[in-house]
């Protein structure tokens, strides 16, 4: 050959053999790094082993993907096009009597707010939240620190609408447009993030009474790999050495540089969701100036108790806070009744002291709908007949209810929807058997109740023991003072407390209660009335009941109901409601069955509104403080 | 004096397996090692993973085409012109896929990825005149 005279063959074949490493061991050297990038980006730190869940990426392909389609991992992230979903379209946002104007510019999202000194421009720099509703946040200069301030306008993702932060919580309508005001570095960063460092610059200072400063950052912006698998650095660094990993491959024992949170005890199971879903103070008290700028101490696989003191209703309040902050949380048998609570409810309940129970009996984080995150086996009463074999072989038996009806689905008599939360209502996570003479005797919303909406508490504690066979207790008051042969729906939405009332304006509205679609108007009655509660979040749920309502039996009231603004002051609200009650007194007749005589409504369809208002005196208003 | 272009298409099948087998193994070499710079980016591996596969098939393409190019394709004109066709796809399109991972973005390609449909082009171009002059 001509060309092997030109040029040796072995050093042409040598030479193509390692033109491909070389190329390469180049490209690599200089090309782009996503793990480094994603460490390099401000509000990221690599302390304390912590990797990043894009360390985690190359090796766990499934599982981060799994991952990333969760709303943990979109629950902090920096604005941009494709994280932000609220509408920035320049339309005005008004409430008590104040505007604010969500507009985007160049591919950045501002808000045109009402100040202390006229009105100013706020550049969202960062949003929180990606399922119910996302909220945003400005940053502050702080001489050289900084700090992320929550805007007043959130964007309700379902509704596709801008609420102002005072009418999602729990309490009355108020004008101050600060009025929950609040700083990203030492709320929301402790469980909206991972490894989070609020970095409190000053906490030890003076010039913290004047403003605090933070120099926060955190391993990932979501809640990601390593808050249930703790800090990964070492594993990913181990685990580069394939004998290593092989080696790992034929033992059964579990990896000593990095958490699985399915192989950990019951206990220690629990603490890796516990550690955010379990409101909490640091243990001791004085180490709250660590997590202030250290920030908080636990990590997954570690007994959650050595670090936290999970919030009782008993816990007392430190510092000049109403000593009654975290009392309110709870129902007055100290069953949660706001989210983020579940660790507490779980840790409660009968199937956790005396049985195995734990997160990852129901949810996983890596598979099934997002929604809830309920592993696909474990829907519906899979989850409970997998410890209780004996009620799976016949359970109507056990519930009593018709097979296909909602009594005889564990969780809604077990895990009744009495928990407060992102203007929703909730599952509680306190799995326990129903007791209606506690129930109203405690304040609470009853399992029975919530479905039987017609019903009084005696009646429930009187069926409850004839069908079980239990020895009859009725109650002898209700908490509220009302009586105890109204039905416990009536009483309750009237003049229970905030979580009363939105508990059952919530329950109304479902389709599985135990009432026909024509029997319900008495429900409608007290849902238009309801819609000029004090509370907004309460109108909320109560507009949203009506149209599920609506919905179910159709009576010609959608358009009226679409046009209410629960955000409205109270002038427009009162003519809302009136304008609902004529609207079902013209309505009703003939498509709804006439109410029962006890229900307060007439056999016209009509509200027997001096009683309802008697009633209505009596409730409690007391606002919640529910730390969201 | 003029090499034959059935023997340069030899010479380019042998030289593109000779770079892209130890292609292969220094990929599943960073596989084993678990390197983050090369794992971490899913666009980097799916390129590199479609630069090793192009080289390997085109290269058995070329060796084929050098061993029964003679007997299909008799012009000795054509078959040198369909010759250097395949020449160009066979480097160009297993080498546009390696460089659109190297200085690539997280979200794109480099701009070298452009070799890729050049070369897919000339694959095309030779396909159909060897399929025109088949005898």
């Amino acid at each position: 050959m001509q060309s092997a005279s030109r040029f040796p063959r072995p050093l042409a074949i040598v030479g193509c053999m390692l033109l491909a490493p070389l190329a390469v061991a180049l490209s690599l050297w200089r090309g782009h790094d996503p793990v480094e990038h994603a460490a390099a980006l401000p509000l990221i730190h690599r302390e304390d082993g912590f990797a990043g869940s894009q360390a985690c990426a190359g090796c766990h392909v499934d599982q981060h993907a799994s991952w990333s389609r969760t709303f943990h991992s979109t629950m902090t992230q920096r604005a941009s096009p494709h994280s932000v979903v609220g509408a920035f379209d320049g339309r005005v946002v008004a409430y008590e009597g104040q505007e604010a104007r969500p507009f985007e510019r160049d591919g950045k999202f501002f808000m045109d707010l009402p100040g202390k000194q006229g009105r100013r421009t706020a550049e969202v720099v960062l949003t929180v939240g990606s399922r119910r509703y996302q909220q945003y946040f400005e940053r502050e200069s702080r001489g050289e620190d900084f700090a992320f301030l929550r805007l007043p306008i959130l964007w309700h993702i379902e509704a596709k609408r801008w609420l102002h932060l005072n009418t999602v919580f729990l309490g009355p309508d108020d004008a101050n447009w600060d009025a929950h005001a609040a700083e990203w570095n030492e709320n929301c960063i402790f469980c909206h993030t991972t490894a989070p460092q609020p970095r409190m610059t000053n906490y030890a200072l003076p010039s913290r009474r004047e403003q605090e400063r933070f120099d926060s950052e955190v391993a990932d912006l979501g809640i990601a790999c390593e808050a249930c698998h703790g800090p990964g650095a070492a594993h990913a660094q181990a685990q580069r050495d394939p004998l290593r990993r092989y080696a790992g491959s034929f033992s059964s024992a579990p990896a000593d540089d990095i958490v699985n949170p399915k192989r950990l005890d019951q206990q220690r199971s629990v603490a890796v969701c516990g550690q955010c879903h379990g409101q909490r103070l640091p243990q001791p008290i004085s180490r709250v100036a660590d997590w202030l700028t250290r920030g908080p101490s636990f990590r997954a696989g570690e007994d959650l108790l050595a670090h936290v003191l999970p919030i009782r209703r008993e816990t007392p309040v430190f510092g000049p806070s109403d000593p009654e902050t975290f009392s309110l949380r709870f129902w007055e048998d100290g069953t949660p009744r706001l989210t983020a609570y579940e660790y507490q409810g779980l840790t409660q309940s009968a199937c956790y002291e005396r049985g195995e129970l734990s997160c990852n009996s129901c949810h996983t984080m890596h598979g099934g709908d997002v929604h809830g995150q309920i592993e696909p086996a474990n829907r519906g009463n899979a989850a409970c007949l997998q410890c209780h074999e004996e009620i799976a072989r016949d359970v109507p038996a056990h519930t009593k209810h018709r097979a296909d009806s909602s009594g005889s689905a564990c969780m809604d008599c077990h895990m009744p929807r009495m928990v407060y939360g992102v203007i929703e209502l909730h599952r509680s996570h306190r799995i326990e058997n129903p007791d209606p003479a506690m129930a109203a005797e405690k304040g609470r919303p009853s399992a029975c109740t919530l479905c039987h909406l017609d019903k009084s508490p005696l009646w429930a504690a009187r069926e409850t023991s004839r069908l079980w066979d239990l020895p009859l207790r009725e109650p002898t008051s209700r908490a509220d003072g009302a009586s105890l042969e109204l039905a416990d729906s009536l009483a309750s939405i009237l003049c229970g407390d905030a979580v009363q009332r939105a508990a059952y304006a919530a329950a109304m509205g479902r389709g599985e209660a135990a009432l026909a679609p024509r029997d319900k108007a008495f429900v409608r009655v007290l849902l238009a009335v309801t819609l000029g509660d004090a509370y907004p979040s309460v109108r909320w749920l109560a507009q949203r009941s009506l149209q599920a309502l609506e919905r179910e039996l159709p009576l010609g009231l959608a358009e009226q109901l679409a046009g209410i603004d629960h955000t409205l002051g109270a002038e427009q609200r009162r003519r809302d409601v009136i304008a609902c009650l004529e609207s079902l007194v013209r309505l009703a007749p003939g498509r709804l069955a006439a109410p029962a005589p006890g229900l307060l409504v007439t056999p016209d369809f009509r509200a027997e509104l001096q009683a309802l208002i008697t009633l209505m005196n009596h409730q409690e208003r007391r606002a919640i403080a529910i730390g969201e | 004096m003029k090499r034959d272009p059935l023997q340069t298409t030899l010479v380019v099948g042998w030289a593109l397996l000779a770079v892209s087998l130890p292609l292969g193994l220094t990929l599943e070499s960073l596989h084993a090692m678990k390197v983050p710079v090369y794992l971490g980016s899913e666009l980097r591996r799916e390129l590199w993973t479609l630069a090793h596969a192009h080289a390997n098939l085109l290269a058995l393409l070329c060796l084929a085409f050098a061993a029964v190019g003679e007997r299909s394709v008799p012009d000795a004109q054509r078959r040198g012109a369909i010759a250097r066709w395949l020449w160009f796809g066979a480097i160009a399109m297993p080498l546009g896929f390696f460089l659109g991972g190297v200085l690539n973005s997280e979200g794109d390609p480099s701009l070298f990825v452009l070799l890729v449909p050049a070369g897919g082009v000339a694959l095309l171009v030779a396909l159909v005149r060897a399929a025109l002059s088949a005898r």
